[in-house]
């Protein structure tokens, strides 16, 4: 899976909890999911469940404390595909 | 140094299914997940534990100047207001209504004010009067400004205080805290 896919995958994930459309309009690898899409911390954990559920992985504490940004989750997520 | 987090129970109860598979899991430690299966009201439960887990964040963060992250079962609630994070302590005050949960951390027991709004868009003025009053300066000359951390400065003059504000808004409500 590229980067590109990767990027497609992550933010159809993260669509539903976005609160800022503008940011997600905007996404980049720079996107932070709290100050520039306005996710609730709470559902941060809902991402990263998805995450795990589409990709076959599973996220642990120290990876999940990363997942604040775009570029941040690819790289988890990138990282755990390929322990797999 | 302070923190504090409030929860609008209605607007969670639509945004989070904390009863989804392995959400407990993710936030919590098997004790507090033990109390939330246990208590007379698991969802109360649930964002209590919360509200006390992102106010200690808060001030946790303060204290270390470290970069956001995202690690909330490294918080660990106890039910008699102290929450531990590796080898500190932090007093957490919860206030719980129908309408919402109110955390305030501090690293010591201390005075502080402390101020929830309903539907008030302006929570930055609010902090601004409260404080302008509390202090006896001209609310002009009073300013709030994040640093690169995202953690909320008091400015006086143009020059950093160390007076310690914490900010929250979560649905209808919003809230702020100012320690003394």
């Amino acid at each position: 899976m590229n980067n590109e896919e990767l990027l497609s995958k992550l933010k159809t994930i993260i669509s539903p909890y976005v609160q800022k459309q503008e940011g997600l309009n905007n996404l980049s690898e720079d996107t932070d999911f709290i100050k520039d899409l306005e996710i609730n911390s709470a559902n941060l954990v809902d991402v990263v469940l998805d995450v795990e559920d589409e990709f076959d992985i599973e996220i642990d504490n120290d990876s999940m404390e990363k997942m604040l940004t775009v570029k941040a989750s690819i790289a988890v997520i990138e990282e755990k595909l390929a322990a797999k | 140094m302070i923190g504090n987090d409030i929860v609008d129970l209605q607007l969670a109860s639509y945004q989070s299914n904390w009863q989804r598979k392995g959400w407990l899991q993710k936030i919590f430690t098997t004790k507090e997940q033990r109390h939330i299966h246990t208590s007379e009201n698991p969802n109360l439960m649930v964002w209590k534990l919360w509200s006390m887990k992102e106010a200690t964040y808060k001030v946790h963060q303060n204290y270390l100047s470290h970069a956001p992250r995202y690690s909330p079962l490294d918080f660990d609630c106890s039910l008699h207001g102290k929450v531990y994070i590796h080898n500190h302590t932090y007093c957490v005050k919860t206030e719980t209504t129908k309408e919402y949960v109110h955390s305030v951390a501090m690293q010591y027991d201390d005075n502080y004010d402390s101020k929830i709004m309903q539907n008030d868009k302006d929570l930055k003025l609010r902090l601004k009067q409260t404080l302008a009053q509390k202090i006896d300066v001209n609310i002009s000359n009073i300013m709030v400004k994040k640093d690169k951390n995202r953690i909320p400065r008091i400015y006086i003059d143009r020059k950093e205080t160390n007076i310690g504000v914490s900010l929250t808004h979560h649905g209808e409500y919003s809230a702020f805290v100012i320690e003394y």
